[in-house]
């Protein structure tokens, strides 16, 4: 294969995992991050303890994570087509790939927001700070590095469960490689796929990186 | 010097406390009051009940059993949340949230409660001049030394204009000359704004320096207490005297010879002459706001069970 007729396929294979991994990365950040907040709040010793729902949280998130990704893919599928009408493509992926990163998140939100000392939030709390303001205006601000560093690590994760979806036909530079490079057995493109997935990966990790030092000033 | 007929800001009535897995109570059957503009040293040894108190003081925990009175008030669900926008806390430990400039530590308590932006800043501000630190508002809480993050503190504690300021080992993190200087600083506030100051400490030189009133914990009851000055001159209790006595200076004895401690108003050269006329020699004479400790070299025979006595 030509560079001329690699180049446009990469390209559109790099948009698609974008495409994929963007919007499910936001969603899973929002709903892992309530999650991870929940799963603090009520555990017992937290500052809501509820430990009927905490462990039923945990029990979730637990199942979640340990589920392999592929397998999720497939159970999902009726769900997905729920979601968006249809279980093929880089926009039926974004469900799965949510689902897949939010008690990922959640585990990454609980253990940042352990580390928040204490006493700050003993103290907040003496004056008299709502559970809300406590959350919002204290612990997951001071989390916020590490809130960084979670995202960071889960959107590298993403870029690779991306390229999985695309073997179901989720496009992407996975579909990509898989189409031309294993089927096919054109290893240029192979390697061009890989070359591009370790570019996305290594500018995510250097932008999280950067991101979670700057906005830490302890 | 408050007056002895003011109300009570706080009163612990019976007061008991055992947290869960703990064989022995942390507060047992506390009675302790707190006149308005008294300066209240509450000290005792790690394991004394001292956390206990402040948690409660802080609206953090309630009692089992017994009453906390704040201004009159039971202190419950129902007026935690006006008492804890009239107290002032500062921690041992600062509490200063690292994430957030210093203006914005000290304007928390006011934006917990909606205090508009401006408002709040103009304030923290003040405040923050009052305790030397006007130029820090941008800095961030890793650029300050710890004697300035406790000033930080102290603002922050201020800045809604509490009644009751309530200082938990507030100088136990710090060295002794910056010690000096918060302590200083919180006198001189106490003093301008007609505050109740509660200092919590395991530390007796912060209640010699500070304090008018002093409460002796021990094993979570209260031991002994009064003015600072009558109790640390005539100590009662054996735990009072342990914390007078960890003062005790290090001195070679002659066979036979014991340490002894006399706290006197103040020491002349009648006093020195009365007290080594049977033999004893002067150890060291150790000034403080409430008079002097003085150290004696007794020998055997003047080994009496005088109040203070150390065995050698």
């Amino acid at each position: 294969m030509t560079w001329e007729t690699l180049w446009p396929l990469l390209a559109q294979g790099t948009l698609d995992t974008l495409w994929m991994v963007v919007p499910a990365a936001l969603c899973a950040q929002l709903l892992g991050t309530a999650l991870g907040v929940l799963l603090t709040l009520t555990r017992p010793g937290g500052l809501h303890p509820l430990p009927p729902l905490f462990r039923a949280l945990d029990a979730i998130v637990n199942v979640g994570r340990s589920l392999p990704f592929i397998i999720l893919l497939v159970l999902l599928i009726p769900f997905t087509r729920l979601i968006t009408g249809t279980s093929i493509g880089a926009t039926a992926a974004i469900v799965p790939l949510t689902v897949a990163a939010i008690p990922f998140v959640a585990r990454l939100v609980d253990g940042a927001l352990k580390d928040v000392p204490h006493g700050v939030v003993d103290a907040a709390r003496a004056m008299g700070a709502t559970t809300a303001q406590t959350v919002f205006k204290v612990l997951l601000p001071e989390a916020r590095p590490a809130l960084i560093h979670a995202f960071t690590v889960m959107v590298v994760s993403l870029i690779g469960y991306s390229a999985m979806a695309g073997a179901i036909g989720g496009g992407g530079l996975g579909d990509l490689a898989i189409r031309y490079g294993y089927q096919r057995f054109e290893t240029g493109v192979m390697f061009a796929t890989v070359a591009a997935l370790l570019v996305l990966v290594q500018l995510t990790q250097w932008a999280g990186d950067r991101a979670a030092a700057r906005s830490d000033h302890r | 010097m408050p007056d002895p007929h003011a109300p009570d800001v706080l009163a612990f009535q019976n007061v008991c406390k055992t947290y869960p897995g703990q064989p022995r109570p942390a507060l047992d059957d506390l009675k302790l009051r707190v006149p308005r503009g008294s300066r209240m040293g509450i000290i005792g040894r790690s394991g004394a009940g001292k956390s206990t108190l402040v948690r409660l003081l802080s609206g953090l925990d309630t009692p089992d059993t017994g009453e906390l009175r704040v201004r009159g008030e039971v202190l419950g669900p129902a007026t935690r949340a006006a008492h804890q926008a009239r107290t002032g806390l500062v921690f041992q430990q600062f509490n200063l949230l690292a994430q957030r400039t210093v203006l914005r530590n000290v304007t928390l308590p006011l934006e917990l409660r909606g205090v508009p932006r401006a408002r709040r800043d103009a304030l923290a501000r003040e405040q923050l001049g009052l305790v030397g630190l006007g130029d820090y508002a941008g800095r961030y809480p890793a650029q300050l030394s710890g004697g300035q993050k406790q000033r930080v503190g102290i603002a922050r504690a201020l800045v809604t204009a509490p009644d009751l300021l309530l200082a938990d080992e507030a100088t136990s993190a710090l060295d002794p000359e910056t010690s000096a200087g918060i302590l200083q600083l919180l006198l001189e506030l106490q003093r301008e704004r007609d505050l109740t100051l509660v200092i919590v400490t395991h530390q007796l030189e912060v209640v010699r320096a500070v304090t008018t009133h002093v409460a002796v914990l021990e094993g979570g009851q209260l031991v002994e207490s009064g003015e600072t000055a009558a109790v640390l001159r005539d100590p009662r209790h054996t735990a009072t005297r342990a914390l007078l006595d960890a003062h005790r200076p290090q001195v070679t004895l002659a066979p036979g010879e014991t340490l002894r401690r006399v706290t006197l108003p103040d020491l002349t050269a009648s006093t020195l002459a009365a007290l080594t006329r049977s033999g004893a020699r002067l150890v060291q004479a150790e000034p403080h706001p409430q008079g002097v400790d003085v150290w004696l070299a007794a020998p055997a025979a003047e080994a009496a069970p005088q109040p203070g006595a150390v065995p050698a």
